[in-house]
């Protein structure tokens, strides 16, 4: 069930009207959040919903086992059963072809051609990235004695299969949802009113921002051949307008809902864009994940309390994990890297020095951009081709032919919009705000005029979001 | 406790759908009069076509009939007035939704429905295209509430939203501001010649097609609907199919058969162009595989309506 479809509508109305008519009793409402969350992505795909029934079960039953040891090494056996069937699980359906595919192509560069018979014919299950870092961070910090296990299963599924973030995050952890699902939860209106407020920001983003630079994005980055060097940045540039408003959309949608709902989800996104360092954008964007890379691959693999030349190769292997957890492709292994790549010069050049202002906002907005290249194009080719044409045949810029040509002028007239609404908050945060202003009817009609914009320049064909492939 | 906030709740929600809906009256007020201002483009035709036509003849169909029938030449053979009402890439359903607007305020003598190869062929892109008649849902919505519904039988609860009736239409408004584009009586020529070179870059056209769609009986009945509306009305019909630069064999295309048969039927009469010898393999006659040039549109309504004018003699003296 996608969040830009009127069955969501139909199916959020619903749930909300009858958690709340349940709210006296606790486990009720929790088993109804459960089976809605189940029926939300069943609505995709119902077989899938066992690897999540099965993940939720191992991850229960594991936790309350460390729980339960006294010995290390019986604790260690036990987070290992949580690690092998996660990353099994992620592995086999997320990988499998990937890497069989990989070494074949590899034999065959070395002069062994051989037959690719392995591969098989695996569906992606929406979400699996998301979900199976959820439960492992449970895992995992039971081990570390950070949280204790819940005995209550039907709390501990809704944990894991809440429908708001279930398919692409923010990736919760259990120290912050968990105590939530477990305690009762008041109905307020601000707690209504500030989860619409947000959802229509969210929405916003999405059908305003991204799916109107996804039409222009599409047709250059699909056909690469037919385009030049200057139609590359101006593509690359939307492209990054994209996957910000189909990302954070998406995430303000889902910290929007659970609002609703009474629960509060971790922030995923603090305008990216106007980072002055490459580390200060990993703090911004796709929060959940980056503390999730920190916490559970940066800092296990010893961070920055080791050696320098330590300290930079846990830097890259994380960035690098982090590339391949974004899909199963070379593009996004080099897109990680080169992350990588880019904090580790960052650490040798300006070591710790804080930076701020605007030279060096656009310089980082420039490398995050060069790296999006990697991210979007549909190979690696594709990719080499793209930037060998951006510093060698800048050629004309293309608007699209035919009635397409539309697609580049409202691309840019939404990306104009959000850049003025970005730079107000980050910047004039404090002076006058139509969406807080002290006045209700401003206030109102302000994101009554929102509301007005989504539908008058939005685009509505119930498109994909982008994270929903990883 | 809870009541208390349920009430304040349903207070505050009343009061912001209110505004809602004031913003979406007034804005999508000012939206829909942008829209209606246009004089030239695409919805600026469509607009024409639906709320001031009274010419009487009107072509309806997809690109083709846009760029291939020329209503000057029309005008000239018969003595009558004619609009090209031809949309780029719409289809059967739209032509549908077109009809029933227009017959709402006039009938015109004749119809010549331009029939494309595909035109019963299973199309999800026919309904989605359908959004281009949304600004006109508050002024003709019995008239396509029906052709929206052949979709999905639940009305879309977008349509309620003014600013979704006029949703992409700014840049449209603007574009055809600033550029004004040339369509005398709803005809847009092309004024390209077709040459060797550029049939290369044309494969899918040149190939021999193998004709695996589907018909979509949605369609068939559609089409049907639109034979039954024009005799209810006294409204004269023909079908025609345009030429085509390369030549087809059609005899497996089940969209044609199906069509000649209704028109059988229902005594339609059937104007074939699709392979005719005077336009077959001629390069200067044509702008693209499947679209005339100016010259080619000359010839090709001039022969066209003389065939019409030689079978329908009483009809038009």
């Amino acid at each position: 069930m996608f969040f830009n479809s009127t069955t969501f509508f139909v199916f959020l109305s619903i749930v909300f009207l009858l958690y709340w008519s349940l709210s006296k009793n606790l486990k009720t409402q929790n088993i109804l959040l459960l089976i809605s969350s189940y029926i939300f992505y069943g609505w995709w795909d119902y077989r899938f919903l066992a690897l999540i029934i099965a993940s939720t079960i191992v991850d229960y039953f594991v936790g309350l086992q460390i729980e339960k040891s006294t010995e290390k090494s019986k604790r260690k056996k036990w987070l290992l059963v949580s690690l092998i069937f996660n990353i099994g699980l992620l592995v086999f359906f997320k990988y499998y072809n990937f890497f069989i595919e990989s070494w074949v192509d590899s034999l065959s560069l070395l002069g062994y051609s051989i037959e690719n018979t392995w591969s098989l014919k695996i569906i992606l299950p929406v979400g699996i990235s998301f979900y199976t870092f959820q439960t492992l961070s449970y895992s995992i910090d039971i081990y570390k004695n950070k949280i204790s296990p819940t005995k209550d299963f039907i709390s501990f599924a809704t944990f894991v299969s809440f429908f708001p973030q279930l398919v692409a995050g923010p990736i919760e952890r259990a120290s912050n949802l968990l105590p939530q699902i477990l305690n009762p939860r008041k109905y307020t209106y601000e707690g209504l009113s500030s989860g619409i407020k947000l959802m229509i920001f969210g929405f916003f983003l999405k059908l305003v921002i991204a799916d109107r630079a996804a039409i222009y994005v599409n047709a250059v980055f699909n056909n690469v051949e037919n385009h030049d060097g200057l139609t590359f940045i101006a593509a690359t540039i939307m492209f990054s307008f994209q996957i910000y408003g189909d990302f954070a959309g998406y995430s303000l949608i889902a910290i929007g809902v659970a609002k609703m709902f009474g629960l509060n989800l971790m922030t995923n996104f603090k305008r990216p864009y106007f980072s002055a360092s490459i580390g200060e954008f990993w703090n911004r964007w796709h929060i959940s994940l980056s503390t999730w890379f920190k916490d559970y691959v940066y800092i296990p693999l010893g961070g920055n309390r080791t050696k320098k030349w330590r300290w930079l190769f846990n830097l890259f292997i994380t960035f690098l994990i982090s590339g391949l957890w974004h899909g199963s492709n070379w593009t996004f292994i080099v897109w990680g890297a080169l992350n990588g790549l880019y904090l580790i010069m960052e650490v040798l050049i300006f070591k710790r020095k804080i930076r701020t202002g605007i030279f060096n906002i656009i310089p980082t907005f420039i490398l995050i951009n060069f790296a999006w290249i990697f991210f979007r194009a549909n190979t690696l080719q594709d990719a080499i081709f793209i930037i060998i044409k951006i510093f060698t045949k800048p050629g004309y810029l293309y608007f699209g032919y035919g009635e397409d040509i539309i697609a580049f002028f409202y691309a840019a007239l939404a990306i104009g919009l959000l850049i003025f609404v970005e730079i107000k908050k980050e910047f004039f945060n404090s002076y006058f705000s139509v969406f807080n202003n002290k006045h209700e009817i401003i206030r109102l009609s302000a994101y009554a005029l929102v509301i007005f914009i989504i539908f008058y320049l939005g685009v509505f064909g119930e498109s994909q979001f982008i994270y929903f492939q990883f | 406790m809870i009541n208390t906030q349920l009430k304040y709740t349903f207070a505050k929600v009343l009061k912001f759908i209110v505004i809602i809906f004031i913003i979406d009256f007034g804005l999508g007020f000012i939206a829909k009069e942008l829209f209606l201002s246009q004089e030239t483009g695409k919805f600026a035709r469509s607009t024409y076509a639906i709320t001031k036509a009274k010419e009487n003849i009107l072509i309806f169909g997809s690109s083709h009939a846009h760029r291939h029938y020329v209503p000057e030449v029309i005008e000239k053979k018969t003595g009558k007035t004619c609009y090209n009402a031809g949309a780029d890439g719409q289809q059967l359903v739209y032509h549908s939704a077109l009809q029933g607007m227009i017959f709402k305020r006039t009938l015109p003598e004749l119809i010549i429905l331009n029939i494309d190869e595909n035109f019963l062929f299973k199309s999800e892109k026919a309904f989605d295209r359908l959004d281009d008649l949304n600004p006109y849902y508050d002024d003709y919505s019995n008239e396509l509430d029906p052709v929206f519904n052949l979709k999905s039988k639940y009305a879309d609860p977008k349509l309620f939203f003014k600013a979704y009736q006029n949703n992409s239409t700014l840049i449209q408004a603007v574009r055809y501001y600033l550029a004004p584009q040339e369509t005398p009586q709803g005809y847009r020529p092309l004024f390209e010649k077709m040459t060797f070179d550029k049939l290369t870059s044309h494969r899918e056209d040149i190939q021999e097609k193998e004709y695996t769609e589907e018909i979509d009986s949605v369609f068939v009945k559609t089409l049907e609907n639109f034979i039954n509306e024009a005799k209810t009305n006294n409204v004269k019909l023909v079908f025609v199919t345009s030429p085509n630069l390369i030549p087809r064999n059609v005899s497996k295309n089940k969209s044609l058969t199906e069509i000649k048969a209704i028109a059988k039927s229902k005594n339609i009469p059937f104007y074939n162009y699709l392979n005719s010898k005077d336009f077959a393999n001629k390069l200067d006659l044509f702008y693209d595989p499947s679209h005339l040039n100016d010259n080619g549109a000359r010839l090709f309504t001039g022969l066209l309506i003389d065939s019409i004018l030689n079978d329908n003699k009483k009809h038009f003296n």
